[in-house]
């Protein structure tokens, strides 16, 4: 206990210090970032492994350090976390307080403040997410709860920014305020309580109150900060509470809960107003329709629809991929860039390398920033908008009742949607998942059907151009999901096991959210694909002046032909083992080219989503599974995806579907 | 900073980080909680969001 008043970080003495205290997810760590600057200091509590983060923030010309204590339901501590808190409060003397609770549960959470206040601690109140509170018809009347417990009491959604520059202003005139309220108990807690306090001749930083309270609860560590500071008077106080302790053993923890309930009861009666019939928000409202099976489906199809398709495959594929490939690259750049090259350099071979069939300018930059960039860019956007409303874990609870029949959870949904963004990076995710069969079907699943983002953003594009195109490239996969899952929890017996979690509350995006983890991921994406483009292009370069492609694209083209395709696209097949992405833009170039007809782009489609995933994709599944197993994953998907695509050929031949 | 699946509110340094698969090196904190692989937030945008006085609750140092 000792250790933490000689542990305090080494800091000015005139530096004042603000406390940041609370139950956990109450937006302490937001309303910290705000107070705070950029250097922020994250170090372990000494003695610990519990974190606690400094700052440092200038408020009205004063310099303050702002310390973000760990979540703490009551400073009678249980945890270690909530120990770590009460040696901040003990050892370090905040000047301020700053209490910060949610205001839809302010009766649960002003039982601290009251004990905060009975500490003697300099406390500001700090009700947050009033935003929320007010969405659901809640009434605080503010200035009644300041006044009924004597500390400055502020409204305010921090996450929003509202509230901040009055919690500034609270603090800079903290001392001018204060006014300590004491919260009468029944008269035989507040006898018992003055027995104690009356023996204790100590200096403490809290209030011998509060002190006598935590030494009747057998507080251990007060227990022994009272010992060091009592010193020979410590014998007939321990006496005394020990002997108080026993008299109450039965109900002292249950009767000074109740006592202070009904103080909390009486306070909230008087400034906290709930509507009669309880106002359900939007929000609640959407996020129970999204996890709703009659609701659901139809709001996920609504979500595909305008966020993928519209979003994704018409505006990102379409539209812009339109302007930067064809008018910027083909139509501009390109040309440009070919004269130039030629110009500087004289030997053929080296210009083919840079400005050729295909170049790294010519084809690796254009696939990278004409085609892939705009597509995964609005893929991207889509995914964090949809990121930050909290709906993919109601997405989760919406496909746990079918996930079981394929012997997974709701949980699978985490390397699913995330292997929208990258196939390689979610076979890896597939670890967390809780046995080794559910990582199996989950692996195969991802390898074989989950398209990564540009690769669907092409597909939908080329094939949202002829009428059923899509729909018959979505059934196939779609009907494979099932099939390959339902016969995966077959082959693999076992039972799946339990899923649940806590929803968090559905919001509205906020737009510096989505646009910063947009660009986040764009970055490090395009970062990425680009020098793995730029040496796709030297290999395939390689391949050309040594003959070598031409051989690989001449073996494969009867598997080609009786897909039905033209010699040509083996090539997006070839593209597509080196990346996902790489191959849907080699795709694309078929398409520009007239080279394939509808019934040839759904055929093209169907096998290159499910076609043995890229080399990355392999590796990791290697890593993750091990040969034997990666090795069976791709046979069986590679058969599987060539399967496919020459049985869809023949059904669309026979039928006439997409003539 | 706060989980983008599950809502966990978490320090970055206490999340999962550099499982060595993702080409490029690790540029994700995945959340302790559920895993979900959380986007690491890039120098660029933890300076702007600095000059903006909005600190990127990802930022800080370990001592």
């Amino acid at each position: 206990m000792e250790s933490g008043s000689t542990a305090t970080t080494a800091t000015d003495s005139s530096i004042k210090k603000i406390a940041l205290v609370g139950n956990p997810n109450v937006g302490k760590s937001v309303l910290f970032n705000a107070l705070t600057g950029a250097y922020v200091t994250v170090s372990n509590y000494p003695g610990t492994s519990v974190e606690v983060s400094r700052g440092h923030a200038v408020i009205n010309d004063a310099s303050w350090e702002v310390i973000d204590t760990p979540g703490m339901y009551s400073i009678h501590t249980i945890t270690e976390e909530e120990r770590v808190a009460r040696e901040i409060l003990l050892h370090e003397r905040p000047d301020v307080v700053l209490h910060v609770l949610d205001a839809r549960n302010l009766q649960r959470m002003l039982a601290m403040t009251i004990q905060l206040i009975e500490a003697d601690l300099p406390v500001i109140l700090i009700v947050n997410i009033m935003d929320e509170a007010e969405r659901m018809g809640l009434s605080i009347d503010l200035n009644l709860l300041q006044e009924l417990l004597g500390i400055p009491v502020i409204g305010a959604a921090t996450a929003r920014k509202r509230g901040l520059n009055e919690i500034r202003s609270a603090i800079s005139n903290y001392r001018s305020f204060c006014d300590f309220k004491r919260f009468p108990y029944s008269p035989q807690l507040e006898h018992d309580i003055s027995e104690v306090t009356c023996l204790m001749q100590g200096e403490y930083i809290l209030s011998r109150r509060a002190l006598a309270l935590l030494l009747l609860q057998q507080d251990q560590e007060i227990d022994e900060l009272v010992h060091v500071r009592e010193g020979d008077g410590y014998a007939p106080l321990a006496e005394k509470v020990r002997q108080i302790a026993f008299e109450r053993r039965e109900s002292f923890h249950l009767n000074l809960s109740l006592e202070r309930m009904e103080i909390v009861r009486a306070m909230i009666n008087q400034v906290f107003r709930a509507p009669e019939k309880r106002v359900v928000t939007l929000s609640e409202r959407i996020s129970h329709w999204a996890v709703q099976p009659l609701t659901g489906v139809p709001l996920l199809l609504i979500v595909l629809y305008f966020g993928l398709y519209q979003f994704v495959g018409v505006f990102g594929a379409g539209t812009v991929v339109d302007l930067l490939e064809k008018q910027l690259f083909e139509g501009l750049f390109n040309p440009w860039i070919i004269g130039v090259v030629k110009a500087i350099i004289p030997w053929e071979v080296i210009q083919e390398l840079f400005v050729g069939e295909y170049g790294i300018i010519t084809l690796g930059l254009r696939y990278a920033v004409g085609i892939i960039l705009p597509i995964v860019a609005t893929f991207f956007i889509f995914f964090s908008f949809l990121e930050d409303t909290g709906y993919f874990p109601r997405l989760a609870l919406l496909v746990d009742r079918i996930f079981k029949h394929f012997g997974l959870t709701g949980r699978a949904v985490i390397p699913m949607v995330l292997g929208f963004g990258c196939d390689t990076m979610a076979t890896m995710v597939t670890r967390t998942l809780e046995t080794t069969r559910e990582r199996i079907i989950a692996t195969v699943l991802l390898s074989l059907t989950i398209p990564c983002s540009a690769q669907l953003g092409v597909i939908m594009s080329l094939l949202s151009k002829y009428p059923g195109a899509l729909a018959v490239w979505g059934g196939v996969l779609l009907l494979l999901f099932f099939v390959v899952g339902l016969l995966s929890a077959k082959i693999l017996p076992g039972e799946a096991p339990m899923f649940y979690m806590e929803l968090p509350p559905m919001r509205l995006p906020q737009l510096t959210n989505v646009l910063t983890k947009t660009y986040t991921r764009m970055q490090w994406y395009f970062l990425e694909i680009l020098p793995l483009f730029v040496l796709a292009s030297v290999l395939l370069w390689l391949g050309k002046i040594t003959g070598f492609f031409e051989t690989l694209v001449n073996a494969m083209t009867p598997i080609m032909a009786s897909l039905g395709l033209p010699r040509e696209a083996a090539v997006a097949f070839i593209f597509g083992f080196f990346r996902r992405d790489y191959g849907a833009a080699g795709l694309y170039e078929l398409q520009v080219k007239g080279l394939m007809d509808a019934r040839q782009l759904t055929v093209a489609a169907v096998t290159l989503t499910l076609f043995i995933p890229c080399v990355a994709q392999f590796l990791i599944m290697k890593k993750e599974r091990g040969w034997k197993v990666a090795g069976a994953i791709g046979l069986f998907v590679s058969l599987l995806a060539f399967g496919c695509g020459y049985v869809l050929n023949q059904a669309l031949l026979m039928t006439g579907v997409l003539a | 900073m706060i989980c983008g699946f599950c809502g966990f509110e978490f320090d970055e340094n206490e999340g999962k980080k550099g499982c060595g698969g993702c080409p490029g090196g690790c540029h994700s904190i995945h959340c302790p909680r559920c895993n979900y692989k959380n986007p690491l937030e890039t120098a660029m945008v933890k300076k702007l969001k600095s000059l903006f006085g909005a600190k990127s609750p990802t930022t800080g140092e370990k001592q």
